[in-house]
């Protein structure tokens, strides 16, 4: 049986009186694109933070190939690389200086930190750019440096905590192309998001990840499964005049509704076989007075499978 | 070793912004220049020396000691000097030690006798002696009253010499001791008028002995570029450190601890940065004044590369600890220019710190700025030796140790969590 490269087990971490994290435990096997899912806030980047050793847990233990974030923190920051949710790079350098910069952080130097900085930079695609500042890079340049700084030094594991946040789709769509492209070389990644879609398309298994605490673990076929035959309703209403709890009475009471939420004018209705019960809950928005404005009906997905664990939806 | 490459890092990120140059360089030199001219002109500009506590004890009994007394208490230089007269040269120097006085003029017995039969004999005025007792740990007014009394003593010498009163000419000498100063000469005249004294009687010499050190004439650059050195070097000292704090805030620290660089390698590089940074900076600043001012920084450059280095090592020291207790990086803003501000006020930057007295005096030792103007004045006015600076670099050597072992610490524990 395969070995977990990482292993966090009852993972806490309080500051002051909040709990960020709540006693996380899961495994990652090797070769793995492992995600954390979840809103934010969640206490994703706290569980990260934990793993790469710049917090130290109030309570648990993770082991990254054997060694102890507890008292090994030195044998773990060798085999695994950290791509951080901001940009964490010297603006007013260049990419080629940024990188030979951290890698001598790593230990590395000589011709092969500068072979391995060229390697890096055509990876990302900014071998061209090599000699410009960082602050003149476009968001999705930058977050693509901040990728190859964390592959300098060949880790085992690769932390990617959010790294396509505030970035343009086709930006976004290289970097999930990078990490594709990584694992497909035996890079093991974990990888932290708020986006389903993200998580769904890049991970062989997901943790869903709510106020602290890991409430659901599988893969994404295994989590739809939770939910069953569930469909989402997201249907877009007019707030003004809304009689909202009326409204949200009424449509409890609509056959196959199993939930219903109303928040800012978007009712989320989970219902068995959604098309079904459809009719039944635009008649309630009618009887209601209300305006509708847009409807969308989601099949099972991590999406359904968040709300239907926590009741609420996942970019709450 | 990854110290080394995160301090050399930081420097030259700071060498690179040009803003934070034109503080760091062109400030201090620009504002050095303004300061300079301005007391270089006697008619534009109050000196800020006043009222150097002074002693005269005269044991002579003759008109030439007395010629002294009289000088030194005259209206023209009650500004100046506050003179008083005292009988007991024991009693008078351990005020000196005390720090009541600055500076001690002693007549001798027999000043006057000595005087007038030495210019009968062979041994022309070897036994006539004024005395200047000084307070080593001052450095510009001791020079001030040496001034004067040699300037009453090239007066009375000269018309003793030459048999006519030649001590107008000492106007021609006021300016390097400012406006208040500039009434010396016709004090001086005062005293030597044919009324006051024959002129015709004696063709006698005269000895100054001092105690304090001797120099030529005060270049106001000489104690200003230090000074506006020393202040600029301090704000961009502290500016620097709190480059461990932009770091945290923009993600670089915390990703540099992820990586397997020791946290005391991080922090002493980052620290290593900081004093780099202002080693440099000092070196342009004593390369570009002695340029462009001709500024004589003394005759030992090793007592100046002493005292640099360990002014930047306390500065540096200093703005590290200061950084380490701040709760973020602007209140470590406000913190850091007020205490620059702060210690460039009573450490002795804009006016000589020597002048202080009682609990001002003892909160300005607590600076860095004092300790470096000490040394540097020493240098540049005083023209001390390297060993005479050793006390000064003492004490900043400890400032730098002191400061530098807590910031390590308080470092420790804040970004070890």
């Amino acid at each position: 049986m395969t070995q977990p490269i990482l292993q966090a087990q009852d993972l806490h971490k309080t500051f002051g009186k909040t709990e960020a994290v709540r006693g996380i435990s899961f495994d990652i096997l090797p070769g793995e694109i492992f995600s954390l899912l979840g809103p934010n806030g969640a206490g994703k980047t706290t569980t990260i933070s934990m793993l790469s050793c710049l917090l130290a847990p109030t309570q648990g233990d993770a082991r990254i190939d054997g060694h102890s974030i507890r008292g090994q923190a030195a044998q773990v920051k060798a085999v695994i690389g950290v791509v951080p949710q901001e940009i964490a790079l010297y603006p007013d350098m260049g990419a080629m200086e940024n990188l030979r910069f951290w890698g001598r952080m790593y230990g590395l130097g000589g011709a092969s930190l500068r072979q391995r900085c060229e390697e890096l930079l055509d990876t990302v695609g900014l071998a061209d750019r090599s000699k410009d500042k960082v602050e003149t890079f476009s968001g999705g340049m930058k977050r693509r440096l901040n990728i190859a700084v964390g592959l300098l030094h060949k880790p085992k594991v690769l932390y990617m905590d959010e790294p396509t946040v505030g970035i343009d789709p086709q930006s976004r769509r290289r970097i999930l192309d990078t990490v594709i492209e990584l694992n497909r070389q035996g890079l093991t990644v974990l990888y932290t998001t708020h986006y389903m879609e993200e998580a769904a398309e890049l991970s062989s298994r997901i943790g869903i990840v709510d106020h602290g605490q890991l409430i659901a673990l599988g893969s994404q076929v295994e989590l739809t499964k939770l939910v069953g035959q569930v469909d989402t309703l997201r249907i877009g209403l007019d707030p003004e005049g809304l009689e909202e709890a009326q409204l949200l009475a009424a449509v409890h009471k609509v056959k196959r509704v199993q939930r219903a939420s109303l928040e800012n004018g978007q009712l989320l209705v989970q219902a068995e076989g959604g098309h079904a019960a459809l009719g039944g809950i635009v008649a309630c928005i009618n009887q209601a007075q209300a305006r509708l404005l847009d409807l969308r009906v989601d099949e099972p997905n991590l999406e359904a499978v968040f709300l239907h664990l926590t009741g609420r939806a996942l970019r709450d | 070793m990854r110290a080394l490459y995160i301090g050399w890092k930081d420097t030259l990120r700071r060498f690179r912004d040009w803003k934070a140059l034109a503080g760091m360089l062109a400030a201090p030199l620009l504002i050095s220049a303004l300061i300079g001219l301005a007391f270089g002109n006697l008619n534009d500009t109050e000196t800020p020396i006043s009222e150097i506590a002074l002693a005269v004890v005269n044991h002579d009994d003759g008109e030439l000691g007395q010629i002294y007394v009289d000088v030194l208490h005259s209206e023209d230089l009650t500004d100046l000097l506050a003179a008083e007269n005292m009988d007991d040269l024991a009693v008078a120097q351990q005020r000196i030690r005390e720090g009541e006085l600055r500076a001690v003029v002693y007549i001798p017995a027999g000043f006057s006798d000595n005087l007038l039969e030495g210019a009968q004999g062979s041994d022309f005025g070897s036994h006539a002696e004024v005395q200047v007792f000084t307070d080593p740990t001052a450095n510009i007014s001791p020079f001030i009253v040496q001034s004067i009394v040699e300037q009453i003593s090239n007066g009375l010498n000269s018309a003793l010499l030459a048999g006519q009163v030649s001590a107008l000419q000492a106007a021609d000498y006021a300016h390097i001791l400012q406006e208040r100063m500039a009434g010396l000469g016709e004090a001086v005249a005062d005293q030597l008028s044919p009324e006051n004294f024959d002129v015709r009687e004696s063709r006698l010499g005269l000895n100054v002995i001092q105690t304090g050190e001797s120099g030529p004439a005060f270049d106001p650059y000489s104690f200003f570029v230090p000074g506006m050195a020393v202040f600029f070097l301090m704000f961009s000292v502290f500016d620097g450190s709190r480059s461990i704090l932009q770091e945290q805030t923009r993600g670089t620290l915390p990703r540099l601890i992820t990586t397997p660089t020791p946290h005391s390698q991080i922090i002493l590089g980052k620290m290593l940065g900081t004093f780099l940074t202002g080693l440099l900076q000092f070196a342009l600043l004593v390369l570009a004044s002695t340029l462009l001012f001709g500024v004589n920084w003394g005759s030992s450059p090793a007592g100046v590369a002493l005292i640099m280095v360990l002014t930047v090592f306390a500065a540096s020291g200093l703005g590290a600890l200061l950084t380490s207790a701040a709760r973020n990086e602007s209140q470590a803003g406000i913190v850091v220019s007020a205490v620059s501000l702060i210690f460039g006020a009573l450490g002795g930057s804009f006016f000589p710190a020597s002048n202080l007295s009682g609990i001002v005096d003892l909160a300005s030792r607590l600076t860095v700025n004092r300790w470096a103007m000490e040394g540097f004045t020493k240098l540049t006015v005083g023209r001390a030796g390297f060993n005479e600076i050793l006390p000064e670099a003492g004490v900043l050597a400890l400032i730098g140790l002191v400061t530098f072992v807590l910031a390590m610490i308080g470092f420790k524990r804040r970004f070890v969590r």
